[in-house]
Parts: structure tokens; C-alpha cells; sequence
């Protein structure tokens, strides 16, 4: 089987919380209640926020999935293999399954999900799919994607929202009707939902996994305001809640289970190359050296997490650790190659955020401090997605990438043509190459990790990224609810109890 | 006059006017009275309790606390007042001159006034806000706007039973222009009650402007506000629990100074703004009881616009 394999510091992964319980029996357990976000619509291939992949995972699945350590491990699909030109890739599926309206999930049904990510004139994963030339059903259990080149990424990438797979009778029959009745296979199913208010599911026993699946209904909220989210767990309203850095002590003094899981998010400042003042290459790496990353993360996060100069968090198989911290903190060297550039009397720019407090005031702060002349733009969230990513107009904005299932998948967003966070469009020849040696490689070749680290390498080194520092995941939960998987991009909810 | 003479007579409006006075030098020397500067950081002195270094302590970024208090009254008091001086200018003169409009003119003006007062404020404040850009001075003009109403009704109802008393028509039969009769006749009686109307709307502005402040509305970080603080404050509220009470209390004795102050200049003037008391000695005696459109539209006046 073929899989995502980290190198030997992808332990950290795993270091952050004890074993997980599990069950044989399934079923019979109490409410789990998560403060989470709501997704931006039930229907996978519409899907604009990363965040969404958590609560879609809840009532679909893929044809993988990805285990503790990242790697690609069955799910729908009980097997896979490459043909040796790494052109075709041959799944087989596990049998007798079905979706949540009853119809069978068979490799037809597969073809015509995949088909529609891929040629919706609307779907927001088709640029994920390129790869697939043509998708086959030659029988109920095999389904057989045909490559345009060899793509040794994609049981990985498929394990996410991308390959996510929808009933084609639901989609079928009224296609905007997923976007609040979802219909797949997952481990619940969705039996209410208000938008912007609560989601109410039910556990599905017909889920290939359903012995791991202790929980049996699962409420999802919004996830409470900074201020009230020990409130809503001692309240009773919520038994597990993601918490911001500022209450893990007083989570855990208040007698709450607090898990800091490591995850693939890492803090980002996105610059537009094709705005000013950054199609100057001096101001842009001025910028890169005068953030203190270091007083940006014991500030904002408590010291929670780790400085990261890479879009992969130290320890994955694509952080290449030869990178160091190449760009350290230094404002001299920040405010020289202004003045080497002629900005004597300071370079104005805009820092565009959605939440002014904090970060951006502190990054504004150590801005001004070599020379630029920083202000703070604050846009409201819901206006963020199309401003930044679909407008491009913005100079520098501060977010967050939540990091993607396939390494390449997470570089053609970073840094793609089409990159949702490469908001100047721009990228090299070098860093193209680089991305396409990496899908060329299976994955369980001794070079991976080499080719992989190139591509980080040349990213980190050519384009105009800034990344910031990790984000781990803060969940605390009341003692009733057992230990949460430690699982790096999408959260599930095997062996969880509650009551 | 007489009315504001009367009320600082009593000792709750002299406290509330000293009060006042020291809000007022805050505001405009808070910034020079600052022990350190507002915006200086310091991360690794984050979220510190009162203490020598700093009186009230630091912020989560590590800035003094007393400092950003203070320098921060003239942007949280200016916000209020710049809302409420748009709202006088917008409101005051169109109150006054809806009673000269004529019957359709007058029609039109009240109920361009309805439509506004069903304007969601903080919606309307986002969207002004999103299209003129996000600034003090839009959020200010946005709420001046939705608080026009208030001073549009208040004045018309106030100067209402007066445009028929006896004198004022007097006054138009020997020649007198509009002008002369607003001036002479009509200003210096309805000048208290947009004094207790000014002091209450101030009230609710300073905290509206902190309320707005609270959504990232208005004065943008790092600038400090009394709002702004305490909206962040409340972040952080399980390692300062004390922290909220220092720009809550400068918001709190504000707004309940000016309210005194409010009342105080009503009671003082509570003869006067009724048609039947304290008439302009030479002008005649005014019409005895009201009319029922001036008692409708006082009560309609004293509705909420928030």
C-alpha cells in the first residue's frame, strides 16, 4: 500500500496526547457537543473554507484517508495499486456499502463523484484534480483512474475534501439541496441544520467503520467566542470546544482535559508580488527579516506551537530542516535593504486582517520599527475569502493555511498559477519543475523525502509566502468525553466517548 | 439662560459638572498626562497586574495600561461628540424647518425621519462603514445620521405649540421674518431641551462609539479607546479579571455625569419647555393646553433610536 511517509521526526504527530480509547461495541454513547465552524455549505465540491473538511468528514468519506502519522490508509476503497508507468491508479472498494438516501456506493456512483469535482464549471477542487485524465468503472468494486502523468499524490490527496464522495442520486435529482442535506457515507448522518446555529447528527451503523464509532448522536455548534468558550464547556452546552492559547491554563485549572494536537496550520502572511510595495524584491525581503516570528507566537499563542519559516511544520516529511530559520529575525538587515532600495523615508503599507488585535498590531509594531510606514486594514470576515483570494486586492494579508492531505496539493495553493493563497499569481519554472518531480515520485521511494525538501526549499527561497509559526489544535473537553485522536489535518472521532 | 443658570444650583449637577470638567481635561491633556507611551510593546511584560512600573498594569502586548487610559479619552470623547455634533446639525435645523414647510413638506420630512428610525443602527453603521472606508469619522457621521431623528423630533415637538402661540403670530402679523421669529421667539425655548436631548445623546454615543469599537468598527488598534480596551480586555479575562473595570468605569461615571447633567437641565427647565409655564413676559400669554399633534409627536420624540 502506498501512503504518505513522514520522516522519523513525524513522531511529533503522535506526542501530544495519550492513547485513544476505542470499542468494539459502537453505538449506545452520549452526545458529543464540539464547538466548531459550521462549513460554508455540506457539499464538498463547493466547499470555499479549509476549516469545512473537519465537519464534511463527519458524513462522507473518501476513498482514503490519512492515519495519525499522515500517510494514506483505506477507507471506502480497501485497496490500491499504481501501474509501474504510475499512469493508472486502480482502487478497489469495499462492498455493500451505501449512502445516507439508501443507494449503493459502488464504483459508478464513484466515477460520477469524482467526475463532478473535476468538470462542475463551478467546483472549487477541479484544479486538484488535473491529474485524472478519465475515470473507469470496468465493475461494481474496481474503479481505475487514468493519469495524464504519473501522480503518486493522489491517495493522499483523495483522503481530504477533494475525494469525498457524494451520492450521484442526491446530486442528481437537486443538486443545491446539498448544500444543507448533505448526502454520502460518514460516520453520522446529519439529521438537522441551521445554518450559522447547530448541526444535529446521527450516528450511522452502515459506516464501514461504524465498530469505531462509540458516539452515538453528535451535535456541532459555532465555535464560542474566545470569551465564552470555558463558559459553554463548564455550562454544559458543549463537552469538547476549541479554546484560544490565552485559557489552556485556566482549561486546565478549571479541571478540563485540554489537547494541544499538532496540526498542519501554519500562520501566513500573503503578499501580493503584483502590488505595491512589494513588486519591489527589496521590500519584500525587508519584510521577511523584520518579523520577529518568535515574539509574534509567545504573544499571540502563549508559546504554544513553533516558529516556522516553512509551509510544513517541523517534523513533516517536507520541512527540510537544512532551511534553518533563513529568515531570521534581523531588522538591520531589514531596514539596509530598504535604504539600499531608496526608502529613506520609509515605505507605506497596509496589513489587512480580520481580527485587528494582536498579531497585527504587533506585526505593525515590528514593521515600523525598520522602516515601513504600517496601518491596519480590518475587513469583515465574511468579505475576506473574496477581497483576498478572489479579488487579489490586497497587498499583505495576515491568515492562516490549514494545511492540505497531499504535500503537493498544499504547494499548488501556496504557490500554484491558481493558488487560492498566491494572490499575485505568480510563480517560477523552478518551482513548477520541482512540484512535478515531487508527483513523479512514489511515495515509498528512498528519494521522496529529498525531492519533497527540494520543492520546500525552492518555495520558501522564490516565492513571496511569509510563514510565521505553527498552530497547533487546543481542544478541551469535559471528563466525560474520552481523549480526542491526534490526527494533523482532518479531526475524527474514532473511539471517542462521551458520558 | 435662565434654565441653565437654575440648573447648576443643585449639588448633584455641580458634582456631575466637575466631573465633566476633569472627562474634559483628560480628554484633551490625557495624551501628555500618560506615564509611558501607549503604544509602546513590550511581549515579554504581557498581562502584568498594577504595579510601581505600571499603576494599572500592562495589556497582551505588554503596554501600559494607565498610559493607553488616558491617551485614549480625547479619541473615546471626540467619537461621541463628533456623533452627536452631526446629529444637532442634521436634525436641529430640518426640526425647525418642518414647521414652515407646509402640510406636504412636512408629511415628506416626518416620514423620511420614520424610514431612518428603522434603520438597524449597527447594521447601518457596517454599512456605511464598508462603503466610505472603516474610520472614526465614518462611523461617527453614520451614527450622526441615526441619531438625527431624535433631535429632528425633540426640536419639532418643542417648537411645535409654540410656531401657533399668540405671540409668535403676532410677531409674523408686525413683519417679522422666519429668521427673527426662530431667533427671538422660538430658539431660546427650545434650546434646553435640545440641551437635555445633546446630554443624553452624548451618553449613548460614548457608548455606541465603544460598542462599535467592541465590533472593529471606527477607531482601528493600535489606537487605544476606551471600548477598544475593554472589548479586548475581555480576552483575556481569565488572567485579568480585574482588568474590564478600568475602562468600564471611565465609560460608566462618563455617560452617568452627563445623564445627571441631563436631568438636572430638564428639572431646571421643567416650567419652561411646557407651553403653559414661564412665558416670555413680552410676548403675550401662549396657548394653554397643547395641541394633540405636539403631545403625539413629544411622545414620539422620546422614543429610542438605538
Amino acid at each position: 500500500m502506498l501512503g504518505l511517509a513522514l520522516g522519523a521526526g513525524g513522531s511529533l504527530l503522535l506526542a501530544a496526547c495519550g492513547g485513544v480509547a476505542t470499542t468494539g461495541a459502537g453505538g449506545g454513547g452520549e452526545t458529543l457537543r464540539w464547538g466548531w465552524d459550521l462549513p460554508s455549505t455540506w457539499d464538498p465540491v463547493f466547499s470555499s473554507k479549509g476549516w469545512d473538511v473537519h465537519l464534511l468528514s463527519l458524513v462522507y468519506s473518501g476513498l482514503t484517508q490519512l492515519d495519525p502519522k499522515g500517510a494514506a490508509e483505506p477507507a471506502l476503497a480497501s485497496s490500491w495499486r499504481y501501474s509501474p508507468d504510475g499512469r493508472r491508479l486502480t482502487f478497489t472498494l469495499r462492498r455493500g456499502l451505501r449512502f445516507s438516501d439508501g443507494t449503493p456506493v459502488n464504483a459508478e456512483a464513484v466515477r460520477k463523484s469524482l467526475e463532478r469535482g473535476k468538470n462542475h464549471p463551478k467546483s472549487l477542487i477541479a484544479s486538484q484534480l488535473t491529474s485524472i485524465d478519465t475515470v473507469r468503472a470496468p465493475d461494481p468494486h474496481t474503479v481505475v483512474l487514468e493519469l495524464t502523468e504519473a501522480d503518486y499524490q493522489l491517495p493522499a490527496l483523495l483522503a481530504g475534501k477533494t475525494g469525498m464522495v457524494v451520492s450521484p442520486a442526491a446530486f442528481g435529482a437537486d443538486e443545491a439541496r446539498l448544500a444543507t442535506r448533505p448526502v454520502g457515507h460518514g460516520p453520522f448522518r446529519l439529521v438537522s441544520y441551521t445554518q450559522n446555529s447547530m448541526a444535529s447528527l446521527r450516528r450511522d451503523p452502515g459506516y464501514w467503520n461504524a465498530e469505531h464509532i462509540a458516539v452515538e448522536r453528535f451535535e456541532a455548534f459555532p465555535k464560542p467566542d474566545e470569551t465564552t468558550a470555558l463558559a459553554a464547556l463548564q455550562s454544559g452546552r458543549l463537552n469538547v470546544a476549541q479554546i484560544p492559547f490565552s485559557q489552556v491554563k485556566a482549561a486546565r485549572e478549571a479541571g478540563f482535559r485540554v489537547q494541544l494536537i499538532p496540526s498542519m496550520v501554519v500562520r501566513v502572511l500573503d503578499v501580493n508580488t503584483a502590488m505595491k510595495p512589494f513588486d519591489d524584491p527589496a521590500v519584500l525581503k525587508a519584510l521577511k527579516y523584520a518579523v520577529d516570528r518568535q515574539a509574534l507566537l509567545d504573544s499571540e499563542q502563549f508559546g504554544h506551537g513553533e516558529v516556522d519559516h516553512q509551509p510544513f511544520p517541523p517534523g513533516y516529511t517536507g520541512f527540510d530542516p537544512a532551511l534553518g530559520a533563513v529568515y531570521r529575525h534581523d531588522p538591520e538587515r531589514a531596514r539596509a535593504l530598504l535604504r539600499k532600495a531608496g526608502y529613506h523615508d520609509g515605505v507605506g503599507v497596509t496589513i489587512t486582517t480580520t481580527q485587528p488585535q494582536g498579531a497585527p498590531e504587533q506585526l505593525q509594531a515590528q514593521l515600523n520599527r525598520v522602516g515601513f510606514r504600517a496601518r491596519i486594514e480590518v475587513i469583515p470576515e465574511a468579505r475576506a475569502s473574496q477581497v483576498v483570494y478572489v479579488q487579489h486586492s490586497r497587498a499583505l494579508y495576515l491568515d492562516q493555511f490549514a494545511g492540505r492531505e497531499s504535500p503537493v496539493q498544499a504547494m499548488q495553493v501556496l504557490f500554484g498559477a491558481e493558488g487560492l493563497m498566491n494572490p499575485s499569481r505568480r510563480t517560477t519554472p523552478e518551482l513548477d519543475a520541482a512540484v512535478a518531480a515531487v508527483r513523479r515520485t512514489p511515495l515509498e521511494s528512498p528519494r521522496y523525502p529529498e525531492v519533497l525538501r527540494a520543492a520546500t526549499a525552492v518555495a520558501v527561497r522564490t516565492m513571496p509566502n511569509v510563514f510565521l509559526y505553527t498552530v497547533p489544535r487546543a481542544l478541551a473537553r469535559t471528563s466525560s468525553v474520552s481523549p480526542i485522536p491526534s490526527l494533523p489535518v482532518v479531526q475524527r472521532f474514532e473511539g471517542v466517548t462521551a458520558g | 439662560m435662565r434654565t441653565l443658570r437654575r440648573a447648576w444650583r443643585p449639588a448633584y449637577a455641580k458634582v456631575a459638572l466637575l466631573v465633566l470638567l476633569a472627562i474634559a481635561l483628560l480628554a484633551v491633556f490625557g495624551g501628555w498626562l500618560a506615564p509611558h507611551d501607549p503604544l509602546a510593546q513590550n511581549p515579554r511584560n504581557m498581562l502584568r497586574g498594577p504595579g510601581p512600573g505600571h499603576l494599572l498594569g500592562t495589556d497582551y502586548l505588554g503596554r501600559d495600561v494607565l498610559s493607553r487610559l488616558l491617551e485614549g479619552s480625547g479619541r473615546s470623547v471626540a467619537g461621541a461628540v463628533e456623533a452627536v455634533a452631526a446629529a444637532m446639525a442634521v436634525g436641529v435645523p430640518a426640526g425647525l424647518a418642518s414647521l414652515w414647510m407646509g402640510r406636504v413638506g412636512e408629511w415628506i420630512a416626518q416620514r423620511a425621519v420614520d424610514a431612518l428610525m428603522t434603520l438597524p443602527f449597527t447594521v447601518f453603521a457596517i454599512a456605511v462603514v464598508g462603503a466610505l472606508g472603516n474610520g472614526m469619522h465614518q462611523a461617527m457621521l453614520a451614527l450622526g445620521v441615526l441619531y438625527a431623528p431624535l433631535f429632528f423630533r425633540m426640536t419639532r415637538a418643542a417648537a411645535l405649540s409654540l410656531r401657533h402661540a399668540p405671540y409668535v403670530e403676532s410677531a409674523e402679523l408686525f413683519g417679522a421674518s422666519v429668521g427673527r421669529v426662530l431667533r427671538i421667539h422660538i430658539w431660546s425655548k427650545v434650546l434646553p431641551t435640545v440641551i437635555v436631548t445633546a446630554a443624553h445623546a452624548l451618553a449613548t454615543c460614548l457608548l455606541v462609539v465603544s460598542s462599535l469599537t467592541f465590533l472593529g468598527v471606527g477607531v482601528q488598534p493600535p489606537a487605544a479607546t476606551w471600548g477598544g480596551m475593554l472589548a479586548t480586555d475581555l480576552g483575556f479575562l481569565t488572567q485579568q479579571i480585574w482588568a474590564p473595570v478600568f475602562p468600564a468605569a471611565l465609560i460608566v461615571i462618563t455617560a452617568g455625569a452627563l445623564n445627571v447633567l441631563a436631568d438636572a437641565v430638564r428639572d431646571a427647565g421643567a416650567d419652561e419647555l411646557l407651553p403653559g409655564g414661564a412665558p416670555d413676559p413680552a410676548a403675550g400669554a401662549p396657548a394653554a393646553t397643547d395641541s394633540p399633534d405636539t403631545t403625539k409627536e413629544r411622545a414620539d420624540a422620546a422614543l429610542p433610536v438605538v
